[in-house]
């Protein structure tokens, strides 16, 4: 079997204010044997447009996605909400830009997509990524991921999988966090409102760190976490499941 | 009110205001999850649920997609059944049209079945203008009118009220709008509804004129349907002579058989029931039987503007069952109010601004993004309507409405640059070294660290305090990722790998449905389903059938008796010759026989014929011994469609009439018979 070409899909949030999220996939993907690329014309999926609305100011985003993933076998992010925008809204997009061949290209991207989680464990094939984590961790998983990629038990068996990890059920586990994007400073009392209940019961499980696969929900969760003095650590799946022995995130 | 309610502020106003009432939020937590849990059980004693979900949808989009030949074929089917049609094109027209009918029998009062549609045409206040009284039957409709005040859920109205407010309301209000409320009235539930069962009886045994809803229109047969429990519905829709039915256009279902798919849907996802109490059915006018004048309110009311929307057209497959009310996290701490309609919740956040479109009025401009897009909505919806799509789409149409403003809004401003800057690679590299230059003065400055260490942002400014009022903002990194790979990530690869990845396949579950029961096994589950109702059963052989009925009916004094049922009761047996409703309320008890026994969701169903009686007969008296026999118990609501004549009236029971409108706590015996009593016959 020839080589496959894999890129790296970082995400806009991940690249500007969450580079150690995308530094541990490449470090959990090498590690697997996996050459992953980083094409450097990539921006952002476009979701924050238009999930606001602003369907006409997406289409230089999604543009620009197309053309940089053009041609990789697959596109792996680690974020379950950027993979669902790439997945079930960019052909929107497309067809308001009434371009038939960015139309095209995305249909090439756009099942070629991964979420990290369903990437190692539906195309790798692997569960225990060799990873040693030796703290007490609570997994929320992020509605995105949930429900518009179906990732199911994917994230919490490669957590398991992970030696020295022990892992505590989340209460409510499967109630939005708050976050969704402008939603956040739009209805931020709502959020707020969100956010305080998930935090208890993150508080609850006397977990050490929330794990997630999507760091905007984290950044929700632990930026009310953080305010409340709870002690309790957010990362990313991926910074998790990159963490050896001796190497330790 | 006319489906929106006036002088409501944009949603995030209000939202703020509802989740300052602690009370608001403990009501609504403790509803919500009550309901969610209840849901999720009977959803997964349904093997194929999914694929009726899959059902519903498609049938409600073939209705859509050629409504008005399903609509002739209706209308044409209710006039010949006796019944006389009109169609409305909006809330006056409808509201004219229920008046006209009321004054032509100058009518002073109305009694009302728990209807969406004549809410949202503002029906009460438009027939109080023209002095017709219409009061509200189901109990938590009645005790919002009382204390005019608005409902807060679809299907719990006063979800937002607790036990004390209900008694202070009733003891309030009840004297004005007719018998008041016992001295010493205490705040149990069982009580509230016993108040409420002695205030409306008076109402329905005088009411002329009833005004109904229907949850479904069957094209072909021209019947229409009412899901209800409390049995105020069978009260409204049997005792009076005249009804007037406000029937949405996107109400309809082309055959009978199709019911199957909703009535199985329904009360599972709308109240966590198999089957709720009692559901009825009527077919225009049947002689001696219910109102001997029928009309039908066709109602458009925006329902073709939101069909002419190819992505929002999907809203109207809606069976208004609330289910997404009940998930979704932003209703759960808000409650319906803030939406200002008397739709709430996610399917409000669509219906509303479909119905009436965007670009006028903030407040409808609002709903759309009163929603985080977390899909559970969508995952419950019987009918599955995407409503994170639908969402966007709106959203869309509302940027889109402003587009032309002469002075642009600052978030589209803001939007505008953003996606400029997402435009290439290079141009987010620029605004990044930005981004880190903020970071490491952040750092310098020695903001507050989060646990892990990073920097905060501190207190933002402008829109950024929306975040930073109560969530910490980690400071931008000092270097991005794109900076790393470009100095250090790229240099680090290892050999090419062996794996192939391939598109994936959408993710599904797989379900199995098991075999029908039979024999034994299926009548020990109809037992035991009309058990769980808390309903009597008894099984007997037929020779000893007389001595069980006579048991069941106990001390009973007066007792109503169809003729052919050749049951001899002596000297408490009276015969149905031309009873009025007032005589049948002096009677205890009747006995009935059924037309069919549905053993998995525990329902018997009378279609009125040979020894069941007229509608009013198992409906007025206060104990109902019904005799099933073993050859008329069915599997499941497919077979028992099966055997059922769609021209018929009827009513089908599971349990005795039952509410759970206050804090959520089941009463039973509201306004049908309080005991229902089941002698199954077997040989």
């Amino acid at each position: 079997m020839g080589s496959v070409r894999v890129a790296l899909m970082v995400t806009c949030v991940n690249d500007a204010m969450f580079p150690e999220t995308g530094k541990a996939v490449v470090t959990l993907l090498r590690r697997l044997g996996v050459d992953v690329d980083f094409p450097a014309e990539q921006t952002c999926c476009g979701q924050p447009m238009i999930n606001t609305g602003y369907l006409d100011e997406a289409i230089s985003a999604v543009r620009a996605f197309a053309g940089a993933f053009e041609g990789y076998d697959a596109i792996v992010t680690p974020s379950g909400s950027c993979a669902g925008c790439v997945r079930h809204q960019h052909a929107i997009v497309a067809r308001r830009a009434g371009d038939p061949r960015l139309t095209a290209a995305l249909e090439r991207t756009s099942p070629r997509t991964y979420e990290l989680s369903e990437f190692l464990v539906d195309v790798l094939g692997v569960v225990d990524v060799g990873a040693y984590f030796p703290h007490r961790v609570t997994y929320h998983p992020t509605c995105h991921s949930l429900r518009m990629l179906g990732v199911g038990d994917r994230p919490t068996r490669l957590l398991s999988a992970v030696r020295g990890l022990s892992l505590v059920d989340l209460p409510a586990a499967e109630q939005c966090c708050g976050f969704g994007g402008t939603f956040a400073v739009k209805n931020a009392d709502v959020s707020v409102a969100m956010a305080s209940d998930k935090a208890r019961h993150v508080r609850e499980t006397g977990a050490e760190v929330l794990v997630a696969g999507d760091n905007s929900c984290l950044m929700n969760i632990g930026g009310l976490l953080s305010r409340q003095r709870a002690g309790v650590r957010i990362m990313h799946l991926a910074e998790v499941l990159a963490a050896t022995e001796g190497a330790s995130a | 009110m006319s489906g929106t309610f006036l002088g409501m502020p944009p949603f995030p106003e209000a939202a703020k205001a509802a989740l300052a009432d602690a009370q608001l939020r403990h009501n609504l937590a403790h509803a919500t999850s009550t309901i969610r849990a209840k849901r999720a059980g009977v959803v997964a004693e349904v093997a194929d649920w999914e694929d009726l979900r899959t059902r519903a949808a498609t049938i409600k989009d073939e209705v859509l997609a050629h409504l008005d030949g399903y609509l002739n074929e209706l209308e044409a089917a209710l006039t010949a059944a006796g019944a006389t049609v009109h169609r409305a094109a909006d809330a006056d027209e409808a509201c004219r049209i229920v008046g006209d009918i009321a004054a032509a029998h100058q009518a002073t009062e109305v009694v009302k079945v728990k209807s969406m549609a004549t809410q949202e045409i503002g029906l009460n206040e438009a027939l109080a203008a023209r002095g017709i009284r219409a009061w509200e039957t189901d109990l938590a409709e009645l005790i919002v009118q009382l204390a005019d005040d608005l409902p807060s859920h679809i299907l719990v109205p006063a979800i937002h009220r607790n036990r004390a407010e209900v008694r202070e309301i009733f003891r309030t209000h009840m004297a004005q709008a007719g018998r008041a409320a016992p001295e010493d009235l205490s705040d149990r539930p069982a009580d509230l509804a016993a108040a409420a069962r002695i205030h409306l009886r008076e109402k329905f045994l005088r009411a002329r004129v009833a005004v109904s809803g229907a949850n479904f229109a069957v094209a072909d047969t021209g019947t229409l349907v009412v899901v209800e429990s409390e049995g105020n519905g069978r009260m409204c829709l049997t005792l009076p002579e005249v009804l007037i039915s406000v029937v949405g256009i996107e109400k309809l279902v082309p055959t009978f058989a199709e019911l199957d798919v909703f009535l199985r849907l329904l009360p599972r996802s709308s109240t966590g029931e198999r089957m709720n109490p009692y559901t009825s059915m009527w077919t225009g006018v049947t002689p001696g039987d219910g109102p001997q004048e029928v009309h039908v309110v066709l109602l458009d009311n925006g329902r073709r503007r939101v069909l002419a929307d190819p992505v929002g057209r999907q809203a109207l497959r809606c069976i208004r069952c609330s289910a997404c009310l009940n998930v979704c996290p932003v209703y759960e701490r808000t409650g319906g109010h803030a939406y200002g309609s008397v739709y709430p919740g996610p399917i409000g956040a669509i219906l509303n601004p479909l119905l009436k479109g965007v670009g006028t009025d903030p407040q409808i401009d609002s709903l759309p993004y009163a929603s985080s897009l977390c899909g559970a909505c969508s995952e419950v919806c019987p009918v599955k309507i995407d409503f994170p799509e639908v969402l966007v789409h709106l959203r869309s149409q509302v940027v889109d409405a402003h587009r032309g403003d002469r002075i642009p809004k600052p978030e589209a401003l803001v939007f505008r640059a953003v996606g400029a800057t997402f435009a290439s690679g290079g141009r987010l590299a620029s605004a990044e070294r930005v981004n880190g230059f903020a970071g490491r003065l952040l750092a310098r400055l020695g903001t507050a660290r989060m646990p892990g260490g990073r920097h905060t942002t501190g207190s933002l400014p402008g829109p950024g305090a929306a975040w930073t009022g109560a969530r910490d903002l980690p400071a931008p990194p000092p270097e991005s990722f794109r900076q790393w790979w470009a100095r250090a990530g790229a240099s680090g690869a290892s050999g090419p790998e062996d794996v192939a990845p391939q598109p994936h396949s959408p993710h599904t579950q797989t379900y199995a449905a098991p075999p029908p029961l039979s024999g034994d096994a299926l009548l020990q589950r109809f037992v035991d389903r009309v058990r769980d109702y808390r309903a009597t059963v008894d099984v007997c052989r037929s020779g000893d059938l007389a001595a069980y009925v006579r048991e069941a009916l106990g001390h009973a004094g007066r007792v109503v008796v169809p003729d052919e049922l050749g049951l001899d009761l002596g000297e408490r047996g009276v015969p149905d010759h031309a009873l009025t409703a007032t005589d049948l309320d002096e009677i205890d008890a009747v006995v009935t026989r059924a037309a069919v026994g549905i053993a998995e969701t525990g329902t018997i169903v009378l279609d009125h014929g040979s020894g069941q009686g007229r509608r009013a007969l198992s409906l007025v008296p206060d104990l109902h011994v019904c005799v099933v026999r073993a050859d008329q118990v069915v599997p499941d609501v497919p077979d028992a469609l099966s055997r059922l004549d769609p021209t018929r009236p009827m009513t089908w029971i599971s349990g005795p009439s039952a509410t759970s409108d206050i804090e959520l706590e089941r009463v039973e015996g509201v306004h049908g018979p309080r005991t229902l009593h089941v002698v199954l016959v077997v040989n």
